[in-house]
Parts: C-alpha cells; structure tokens; sequence
C-alpha cells in the first residue's frame, strides 16, 4: 500500500514523540499488569502461614457468622464470608474496622474468625498482605505518588499516556502500511542492530495490534471515567437518572435474623449454574438496605471484574436483586460493556488467557523498551571509516540511561519487595509498612546508577540486579523450606510455586540478557551508546532540531 | 480547488491539528455519544445503558484524535471538525428537546 511521504513524515514525528513521551511510564503499567494477571498467587506467596486453612462443614461456618455478628458490632457493617480458602484467607470469615476505603491504609488490620478445637468461635488479629494491591497501583500509576482530588494523580498521567500510546498505536500502523507485507515477520539479525530492533517492534507491535488497541482505550476510559459520566450527566442526561438506584427498605433489620450463609450460598449457585461462589461480601445487614454481593468464578465465561462475576443478594429474604453483574445473565446493555472490562482484565478463558495476558504484558513492556532503543539508535551518530569516534548528543545518551534505568528499576524494585516480605517476617516486622520505602529505594538507586555509570554499563549491570531480584524468590522460599529456624516459609499449592517457577525462568531470561548487553558494550560498535569504551566527553547539549526530524 | 493545491504537502501545523484532536475531537464524542443516548435502541431511559453510552466517548475521541494529521492544515482541521460539532450538538439538543 502506498501512502505519500508527508503523510509519513507527519506520523513518524508524532510516533516517535508519542511514544518517546509515554514509554516509560508504559513499561512501568505493562508490567505491572502483566503481574497483576496472578494477583491472587502472589498474595498467597507472601502470606504467612497464621493458621492453617480450615475446612468447616456448613453448619459450623453459620455458626461463625452468627457469633461474630452476635459479638463483633464492627461486623455488622461489612465482613467477608470466604467460601473459597487459600492461604491468605484460612479462615472463614473476616473484616476490619472502618470501611474499605478508596485509598490503599498500609496499617490496616483485619480480623478473622473461626471455629477452635472445642467448637467455640476464635478470634485472631491480622494485618493481610497488601503487596499484590500495591503492585496493582504501580500498574495503575506507574509509581507516581500523590492525589488529585479524590483520585490518585497516577492515574491521570497514566491516562494521559493512554491516549499517547492510541496515537502511537495509529501512526505505527499507518507508517508500517506501506512494506507491511514486505517487513513482518521479517526478522533480520546481523550487524544492522537498527534494522534488528525496527524488527522486532513491529513484530511485537502487530501481532498484538488488538490487544494493544483494547488496552490503551480502556486505559482512557479507567482513568477520565467520572469526568465522561460528569460531561454526560450535565449535557446529556441532565433530568433523566442515569442509573436505577436499588429499593431501599422501611425498617432496620436484625442481624440474628439472616438467613444462613449456606442457605444464600445455594440461591447463588442455583442462579449461576457452572460458576463457582468464591466469597461473600456481607454489606449493612442492619442498615434499610442490606445485600450481600456474592463473587462468583468461572472460567468458562466473560466477567465483569479482575476475576469474578457478582450476584446481589438480599440476606433476609434470599431474593436475588441483581444478576446483572452475572455474566449471560444481564440485559443487552451490561452484557455489552462486560467484554470491555474482561479484554482489559484478561478475565475470560481461565488460566490459558490468564498466561496469554501475561505474556501479552511482558511483550508490551518489550515493544516501549525497543521503542526507545530506535529512538537512540536513530539519533546515534556513526564513526566515519577512519575517522575519529564521533561524540553522542548528549540527549540522547540521557534517554539511554533514563530508559535503562527507569524500565529495570521497576522490575528490580518489585522482585526486591517479594523478597523483602518473607525476610522482614523472619526479623519479626511486617512488609506492609515497608514495601513502599524497598520499590522506591531500589527505584531510585536503579535510576542513579544508571545516570552515574552511563547506559553501556548500566544496562548489563542493572539487568544482572534483576535476575538476582528474581532468582532470590524461589532461594527465599527454599531457604525458609529447608531452614524452618528462620521463621519463612514455602507453601506447596502449586499456584505459589508457579510464582517461584516463573520468578526462575524470568531470572534466567535476565541473565541472559545480562550476558548479551555485557557483550555489546564489551565488543559492539564503538560509535554507539551502548558502547562500555571510554568516548570523549559529552558535548553541550545540541541546539534544538526540528520536530521529525 | 485547481491541481496543484490538491497535491501540496500537508503541513504538520503541530498546535492546531493537536489541539482540534484534543478538545474538538473530546466535544463531538459526547456529543454523538449524547445522540446515542436519546435516540440509540432503547432510548434515554434504558436500564443499564448509560454506562455503555460512557464507553463510546474513548474510542470516539481517540479515533478522531489518531487521524486527525491527515488534515491538510491546521485551519482545515478545526474547520471540518468545528462544523462536525455544530451539526452533531444542534443534533443533540434537537433530539433532547
């Protein structure tokens, strides 16, 4: 297809920019969203053994609910009845003092209640993990602090990056257009490095053009969403109501009055036949307006959230309020928004796609690293046959070290805070309070260290650090399994010891990287910025060029 | 409009062509999604629907926005797309009534 040349000209500056200026940030969202794809195994891979999972027949976990609520007035405003247990919830039911807020309380406390040896209810004090969370919001801000409003400031600069990364999307596509056929799949290794990278991130970019569409739009809409409803509500609705809010009841009601959890349990599942009930959230029981929302998890079907669908229950009457959030089972309209949200969270097709996004996550965070390397290989200036080793614009040799830096540092600093959550609790301290101070220690070092040492040595150096961050999460695991004296531990359900697998083939990936990077700053061109050789000193930065050029 | 106009290069007109792709490309999502609204299946009161109706205004402002270079200039730029907003917001609070 041929497409005329200022067309291109115009599409490669706004590429070139686009991407240069949300890159970073990208790398930082893909892959902590490609981690966030087994939310619930990292969580359960840093949780500590407290009490041992407890299976209870039915009638005993009614039993729980009943004494909690009879003892515990805190509950009765919202608890969480686990249906499903793994190790980060072993008992079945828990809450915590005040509402679950929009903003993540790293001193949160929560307490969960089971049934002792006698039958009798116990109580124990906990504060649950919060590292999956925290990764969650590395992805949703790219780790940028600070609130705007009621939201975090993150998110909008990361909205921003959403639109920056459609147009990136759009002109990539128009500019490939034209030696599509020509140049995909075509991946030509050599001594063109440029030609290599160029390769490579078209691969990456069109064989996951659709995906890459779905994200950045939702990315958009995540982020300015109670701006669009805003806008909407004035122009367009304005009179109308825009949602149907729930009947609200007379009368406040009695907690001793719930139907049995086992008895709700079984309207859900007779609703959402094939699904699993994974939790209940138990929300106002004495207030007008009492509901329990029921999770419910399936592989087989497109949800609306992260990982479950949701049945509203009412607990006294075991009425079913909405099915809505059910997916298959809601009005044309719900069931038309659902896939935005599942093509987003990767939550539909169970595990396969659940490794698919992953893969998709770390390919993404792959095509902004290449990105920036094109933008430094096409602004690098080559040696002249015998001529002296020509000085790198100063510029670009910042972007070289920022993007090694930045990208590394990421992925270093959150291996260091699984790490750290198993060692702190061998010392005796929690992680919550610390993971914040661990991502943005070994962040900023990670960045430092990669101005100070320059690109070249950064870069091999700073890719040895991560695989040693990975590597030492399954040595962390082994150790607390073979040395019980530490006071750590390994827990063998095998989807924690899919985290350590993975943590140990990513590992070896880095070294290997490691290696390679270490070698073309060793032997590679002496013209380049990823050249360890000792160059001349940097010039002054270069007068201003013309944009796309 | 003779030959050789057709065939001049569009100018990058950087400020212009970004700023219609930002704010102007932004008004006439809301405002086709604000038409979909009252007139799209169901009409304004379909349970359920405003959230759909929220979900059109990324991918119609972010298309708008990606293409919007194509422009010859800038002026044209927020020429075609101020008339595309007059027309879709006179549209709009025809059908609101």
């Amino acid at each position: 297809m041929k497409i005329r040349s200022d067309i291109l000209r115009v599409y490669q500056a706004v590429h070139t920019w686009g991407g240069i200026c949300a890159g970073m940030l990208l790398f930082i969202g893909f892959f902590g969203g490609a981690l966030t794809m087994f939310k619930g195994p990292l969580e359960r891979w840093v949780s500590a053994p407290v009490v041992p999972v407890q299976q209870l027949a039915p009638a005993q976990v009614d039993k729980v609910v009943a004494d909690v609520l009879a003892q515990y007035p805190a509950a009765r405003e919202e608890f969480t009845l686990h249906v499903a247990r793994h190790e980060d919830t072993p008992a079945p039911v828990s809450w915590q003092a005040g509402e679950s807020g929009h903003e993540i309380d790293l001193g949160l406390v929560r307490w969960q209640a089971t049934l002792d040896a006698d039958g009798k209810l116990a109580v124990t004090q906990q504060q649950p993990s919060l590292l999956a969370e925290l990764i969650d919001m590395l992805h949703r801000t790219g780790g940028i602090p600070g609130t705007l409003g009621e939201e975090y400031l993150g998110i909008y600069v990361m909205g921003v990056a959403g639109i920056l990364y459609f147009l990136a999307l759009v002109s990539g596509v128009i500019l490939l257009l034209p030696t599509l056929v020509k140049d995909f799949f075509a991946l030509r290794p050599g001594k063109n490095r440029k030609r290599f990278w160029l390769d490579a991130h078209n691969i990456l970019g069109i064989a996951s053009l659709p995906f890459h569409i779905v994200i950045s739009c939702t990315v958009v809409v995540f982020a300015f969403h109670d701006q669009f409803y805003d806008g909407l509500r004035g122009i367009v609705y304005r009179d109308q109501p825009m949602f149907s809010p729930p009947a609200i009841g007379a009368t406040p009601r009695d907690a001793a009055k719930l139907l049995p959890a086992s008895e709700l349990v079984r309207r859900v599942q007779q609703q959402a036949p094939g699904f699993e009930v994974t939790e209940l959230l138990y929300m106002g029981v004495e207030s007008p307006r009492p509901i329990v929302r029921a999770a419910v998890a399936s592989p087989r079907h497109v949800v609306q959230a992260a990982e479950t669908g949701f049945v509203i229950v009412q607990p006294y009457s075991g009425a079913i309020l909405s099915t809505s959030m059910l997916p298959g089972q809601g009005n044309t309209w719900s069931s038309l928004v659902a896939p935005f949200f599942a093509l987003h969270f990767g939550s539909y097709g169970g595990m396969t796609v659940r490794w698919l996004y992953f893969a998709f996550g770390l390919a993404g965070a792959a095509l902004f690293y290449t990105g920036n390397l094109l933008w430094i290989e096409k602004r690098r200036k080559n040696q002249l046959k015998n001529g002296p080793l020509p000085v790198q614009p100063r510029r670009t040799a910042n972007i070289a070290a920022a993007t090694v830096g930045v990208c590394l540092g990421s992925m270093a600093g959150v291996g260091a805070c699984l790490v750290a959550a198993k060692w702190l609790h061998a010392f005796g301290a929690h992680g919550n309070g610390a993971y914040l101070t661990v991502y943005y220690a070994v962040f900023l070092a990670c960045v430092a260290w990669a101005f100070v040492r320059g690109a070249a040595r950064a870069g091999s150096e700073l890719l040895w650090a991560c695989a040693l961050a990975a590597a030492a999460i399954p040595a962390t695991s082994l150790a607390g399994a073979l040395i019980p004296a530490l006071g750590m531990w390994a827990h063998t359900s095998p989807a924690t010891l899919g985290v350590d697998g993975t943590a140990l083939l990513l590992a070896a990936a880095l070294a290997w990287a490691a290696r390679r990077a270490a070698r073309r700053a060793r032997d590679g061109a002496a013209d380049s910025v990823w050249s360890a050789l000792p160059a001349p000193a940097l010039v002054a930065p270069e007068p201003a060029r013309q944009v796309g050029t | 409009m003779n030959a050789a106009a057709k065939r001049a290069p569009i100018r990058p007109d950087w400020w212009s062509k970004t700023f219609a792709g930002a704010v102007l490309g932004a008004t006439l999502a809301f405002a086709l999604a604000g038409v979909f609204a009252w007139v799209g299946p169901g009409g304004i009161a379909a349970p359920d629907k405003s959230q759909f109706v929220m979900w059109l205004i990324a991918p119609m402002w972010l298309t708008v926005f990606g293409f919007v270079w194509l422009f010859r200039s800038g002026a044209q730029a927020l020429l075609w797309l101020g008339g595309a907003n007059l027309l879709a917001w006179g549209l709009l609070f025809w059908v609101r009534g």
